[in-house]
């Protein structure tokens, strides 16, 4: 049985190697995910035992109750600290004090960006640090900077660097050392950090209290380090936690692994989709090749071959192939996860050194769904050739296509079951919005599913469409035609294409439509022309002087510039957002928000404004006395309810008088708000903010576009990262075109030669060819298109009341969607158009 | 070398071949065709010298493997020759590059298989146009539902080949063979997978288009009753040309058939 079907595969080399490609990608994208989850995690386990490395126990802070931004640093006491040191087994005890801060490279503004600049104290045993230039610093006025740092702000050696925390004003440092990390590492991670003296680490951090991030105790000879936490318990008390270094690394590694999950789920989904797509392909592949041999199954029969021997031998090719291309997808998938692997370490992690751990459960698994899924897509195929019997596939007549029948009508019916599904989730009949989020999603799913099913019927009309473009043209009408001679076989080829467009379409249009809702927003809803802001993200809160807002004012064009401060206080018991500002009525005005009761007027200091869902959150109305006391503060003050806001996302929150300011956790404006006049400049206004902005670090001003853009460019990325799905779905597209060309060109020799005898030139032949390449080819995108922007719409409409309020089609992306169809059609179509244009004609209509 | 043309007969129903043979549609002289080489070559044709006269149907027979396909491939420009060269209405075929040839088979001939080999895509009208829409030119309408009405197509138009029995489907292409009057139809075994009535009707329809369109036909054939419909039948046997019958009937041609049989050792098989 084997050896008759490595032979028949030999006959085939070329379609099997083609149709093999698309088991390699998926069984090597799976691997690869398995193997880089598994790689980066060895990376980052390594990287995480280094922190602390040497230390038995760790002692720190109990992490603060989530206050939103985590504002006040809490640390470990300076009494803790002695206490430790004099229990008994303490050998000695290693000082940590770390926290984010800011410094200014040489442009000006901080350094860093998204994440912030670390503080450490020289000191700290949480990490080794090797110095590369100069020494550690001595004096408080002297800093020891990581390579990254210096790097990054572009300062070196000897020169100055401006440094602060929310506690502190701005102070400069020299730089007496750069140091590195073991193994030549630049940084942690890729974190830019700054070591100062111990006290100065701690005025930074902890506001000059004498107080510590982490203690990293020692154990004396002989203590065990769990009896040391169990005894350092009772001694640290409340304030603090106890943990050995064991769980200390557990933990970290734990949470890193939730994070290197991600990735590696995000890998293995592009690994199911191509095994997905790959289903159809062999199906069609063995279909093709069973078809071609109808005449030898035939044989096999009459001379006595049962039913199961006919099915035997075909899976035994499929298994056979499978096997190949498993193994091949395997290997290539495991050197791609490795190679990725080096390049997240080298370039996210800095990790220096790279881990690599190959899983016997990632080549299990991508061995078994490389087999698996090509021996199951024979299944198939190969059933339906032992049912032929033998005297029809005897006669060389070529058979009417299978009728479609059965196929159009489960799709239909999913179809409209799907559809049923994403009606009742859009209209929210299910009852809940988790439930009517869920009935659309897997409707959209269901649609989906059944719109491929319906492929074969939609390519009669679609397929003949679609080749209305090509009519001016003769061959180009013969080639329509032929894209639309067998249905069946046409759907299958451009399901391929299909599945992969759909889910690009559907996901484009969603990211744009939440880009174009938030674009949609700040136009309408927000009436400032400019924002003061800091970085979008940022573990620090950006903040300013509020003196700069009377430059502001001062410039030409600018109408109105309000300043506004934040912070998470505590109002009657609970977190509450609490805004104040200069010129409250400005604000609401700028951010066009609306009174439902109480006046517009400047609120006095004892009155407080609030907006309707807040309000009633707490029970309370116009009038009613709240008492808040802010980060800062060190008392409740009592307001009256002064003035009732109208809900609105912008304005939504608290808000009180400016005296309260410098009880705020950020005691300086956050943002500001300018308006411009109408008709005037925006880009010299924007430029002009800037200029008065020179000695703000942390903030510039950007319009709405850039503030938009700013906000959005995640999406950006997302959109782009799956337009690599697109670019695999591309690749198992060509694949499957080629394959079923080659068929049609094949089967129809005789015509070919018939077309060629009467006159038809070889331009002719390659010109039909490539007509019905592109046509299949445009006929998957096309309807992938529609079925995923049709997807698209019901997801945003879905979001809606989350926001995503505004359906935007991505138009430059379908434009690209249909040059790449063409482009797969155009690839696909050399092979065979080459083929069938070398016909020899003799040999085609010679026919005895 | 032997005239492939005897002298005629004196008789009633020669002007129809006199006449018209004045001018030649076609004529090979001198042509050989090998296969293969060394132990296993084949030479199908031997040195065949043949002229076909405008306007008149020619039949050419012979037993199985004769050569006879392979004559007409060559005057068709279909296949090449060893030597020798193949003449088509005043323009020599011998040598022309796939381009030329390729053209010239678009305009200058026509063709009928046996296999009736239409574009299964194609309704009928659709495949009588098809030589036409090849070149990118408009048909002659009046030639063609002339051709129509002639082959009883009218009521078949706008069907697919699959819905046309065998005959229709044989007329269909006999129709496109005749759609952009060519200089020569070639028709390779055109009745061979035809009942007697089908081929009866295609057969008269060939004769027809001589007599009344003046059309050249050059029709290779294994049937005797069907080479009767023929001005003239040429014999070939081993890749010579070996008779040359004019004005035959079906007896004539069993005769004649007979009369090599003895000679040549045959592989006498029925199409
Ligand atoms: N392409 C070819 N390759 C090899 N031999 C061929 C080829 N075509 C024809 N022949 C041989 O040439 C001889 C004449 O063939 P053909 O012209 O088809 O004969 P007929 O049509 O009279 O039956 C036969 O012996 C045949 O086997
Ligand atoms: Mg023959």
């Amino acid at each position: 049985m084997f050896r008759a079907a490595l032979k028949g595969m030999a006959a085939r080399k070329a379609r099997l190697a083609l149709t093999s490609l698309a088991v390699v990608l998926g069984s090597a994208f799976i691997a690869a995910a398995l193997v880089l989850t598994a790689s980066i995690q060895a990376t980052v386990d390594e990287l995480n035992a280094e922190s602390f490395a040497g230390s038995d126990v760790l002692v720190q802070p109990v992490a603060p109750e989530s206050r939103g931004d985590s504002l006040v640093q809490q640390g470990v006491s300076a009494e803790t600290l002695a206490a430790v040191e004099g229990t008994a087994g303490v050998e000695r005890v290693g000082i940590t004090v770390a926290g984010a801060i800011n410094a200014i490279g040489d442009n000006g503004k901080v350094v860093g960006g998204l994440s912030p600049t670390m503080a450490a104290n020289w000191a700290d045993e949480a990490h080794d640090r090797e110095l590369r230039e100069g020494r550690g610093p001595e004096g408080d006025g002297e800093v020891a900077v990581s390579a990254k740092f210096a790097d990054d702000a572009g300062l070196g050696l000897g020169e100055s660097v401006t440094a602060y925390s929310q506690t502190t004003g701005q102070t400069a440092y020299e730089i007496v050392g750069v140091y590195g990390y073991p193994g030549g590492r630049d940084s942690l991670g890729g974190a830019t950090e700054i070591a100062f003296t111990t006290a100065e680490a701690q005025r930074l951090v902890f506001d000059g209290d004498d107080a510590y991030s982490a203690l990293a105790v020692h154990a004396a000879d002989g203590t065990d380090a769990d009896d040391l936490a169990a005894a350092l318990e009772p001694v640290v008390g409340s304030e603090s936690q106890v943990r050995t270094w064991e769980d200390y690394n557990a933990e970290a590694t734990a949470q890193s692994a939730e994070l290197t999950g991600l990735v590696g789920n995000f890998l293995l989904g592009f690994g199911l989709i191509a095994v997905f797509v790959s289903v159809f392909l062999i199906a069609n592949t063995f279909s093709i090749v069973i078809a071609g041999r109808l005449k030898e199954i035939a044989t096999m029969r009459a001379i006595g071959a049962g039913r199961s021997q006919v099915v035997r031998s075909i899976l035994a090719e499929a298994l056979i192939l499978g096997a190949i291309a498993a193994v091949v997808g395997t290997a290539v998938g495991i050197a791609g996860g490795a190679g990725l692997t080096a390049a997240i370490a080298n370039s996210f992690l800095d990790a220096g050194q790279v881990s690599l751990a190959v899983p016997v459960s990632a080549v299990i698994a991508a061995l078994a769904v490389g087999i698996g899924v090509t021996v199951l897509a024979a299944l198939v195929p190969a059933v339906r050739a032992s049912k032929v019997p033998p005297v029809e596939a005897m006669r060389a007549a070529v058979k009417a296509d299978r009728p479609i029948t059965v196929i159009t009508v489960v799709g239909t019916i999913v179809t409209l079951a799907g559809g049923a599904a994403m009606a009742l989730g859009l209209t929210h009949n299910l009852g809940g919005d988790k439930a009517a989020l869920a009935g659309t999603a897997v409707g959209a799913g269901l649609v989906f599913v059944g719109v491929t099913m319906l492929t074969a019927w939609l390519s009669k009309p679609l397929v003949g469409a679609l080749g209305r473009l090509w009519s001016w043209n003769f061959a180009g009408k013969l080639g329509r035609r032929n894209a639309a001679r067998n249905p069946r076989r046409t759907a299958v080829t451009a399901s391929a294409l299909m599945i992969g467009v759909t889910l690009v379409t559907a996901t484009a249009t969603l990211l744009t439509s939440v880009k174009a809702s938030i674009e949609d927003y700040f136009g309408e809803a927000v009436k400032a022309e400019l924002f003061v802001t800091g970085p979008a993200v940022s573990e620090l809160p950006a903040s300013f002087d509020p003196a700069v807002m009377d430059d502001i004012r001062a410039i030409d064009d600018v109408d109105a510039a309000v300043e506004i401060y934040y912070d998470i206080a505590d109002i009657d018991g609970t977190e509450q957002y609490v805004n104040t500002t200069t010129d409250f009525g400005g604000i609401i005005d700028l951010f066009s928000g609306e009174f439902a009761e109480g006046g517009t007027g400047e609120l006095a200091d004892d009155e407080i404004a609030v907006n309707q869902s807040a309000a009633d959150q707490l029970g309370v109305g116009i009038g009613d006395a709240v008492a808040a006391e802010f980060t800062r503060g060190t008392e409740a003050h009592e307001f009256t309810v002064a003035a009732i806001l109208v809900d609105n996302e912008n304005t939504d929150g608290w808000y009180v008088a400016p005296v309260y300011a410098d009880e705020f956790y950020t005691v300086k404006p956050m943002m500001a708000l300018v308006d411009v006049s109408d008709g005037a400049d925006i880009d010299a206004v924007t430029a002009a903010v800037d200029d008065a902005l020179a000695g703000e670090p942390e903030v510039s001003a950007q319009n709405h576009e850039a503030f938009v853009a700013e906000v959005t460019v995640f999406f950006d990325f997302a959109i782009i990262a799956i337009q690599l799905l697109l670019g695999l779905a591309m690749i198992v597209a060509v694949i499957g075109v080629v394959n079923t060309l080659i068929l049609s060109v094949l089967e129809r020799t005789r015509e070919l030669g018939m077309l060629r005898a009467i006159g038809m030139t070889r331009g002719q032949t390659v010109r039909m060819v490539i007509v019905e390449s592109v046509t299949i080819a445009l006929f998957g995108a096309v309807l992938g298109i529609a079925v995923g922007l049709g997807l698209g719409w019901a997801l945003q409409n879905a979001l809606a009341d989350s926001g995503v309020d505004v359906f935007a089609v991505p138009t430059a992306l379908i434009a690209g969607y249909l040059a790449a169809a063409v482009l797969v059609g155009l690839l696909a179509a050399i092979a065979p158009a080459t083929r069938a244009a070398k016909t020899n004609i003799l040999g085609a209509i010679a026919y005895e | 070398m032997p005239l492939s043309t005897p002298p005629a007969p004196q008789s009633v129903q020669q002007s129809r071949g006199l006449q018209q043979r004045s001018r030649a549609a076609v004529t090979a002289t001198g042509l050989w065709r090998a296969y293969g080489s060394g132990e296993a070559q084949v030479v199908a044709l031997r040195d065949v010298s043949v002229a076909f006269a405008s306007g008149q149907f020619t039949a050419i027979m012979g037993p199985s493997g004769s050569g006879k396909s392979t004559l007409m491939h060559c005057l068709a420009g279909l296949d090449t020759t060893d030597r020798g060269s193949v003449d088509i209405g005043g323009t020599v075929i011998t040598g022309l590059g796939d381009k030329a040839l390729t053209k010239l088979r678009r305009d200058k001939i026509g063709f009928i298989f046996q296999q009736f080999n239409l574009l299964p895509t194609l309704t009928a009208e659709e495949n009588i146009l098809l030589p036409a829409s090849i070149a990118g030119a408009k048909a002659d309408p009046a030639w063609i539902s002339q051709i129509i009405r002639t082959l009883d197509l009218q009521e078949r138009l706008s069907h697919k080949p699959t819905e046309l029995s065998g005959g229709q489907q044989q007329r269909v292409a006999c129709a496109r063979a005749l759609a952009t009057r060519p200089e020569v139809v070639f028709a390779d075994e055109p009745t061979g997978n035809l009942d007697t009535r089908s081929s009866g009707e295609v057969l008269r329809f060939l004769r027809k288009s001589v007599d009344d369109f003046g059309q050249t036909i050059v029709m290779v054939t294994h049937d005797p009753s069907a080479a009767a419909y023929a001005d003239r039948v040429v014999f070939l046997a081993d890749g010579q040309i070996v008779r040359d019958l004019d004005r035959p009937t079906a007896d004539s041609v069993i005769d004649t058939m007979r009369g090599f049989e003895n000679r040549v050792p045959l592989a006498g098989e029925a199409a």
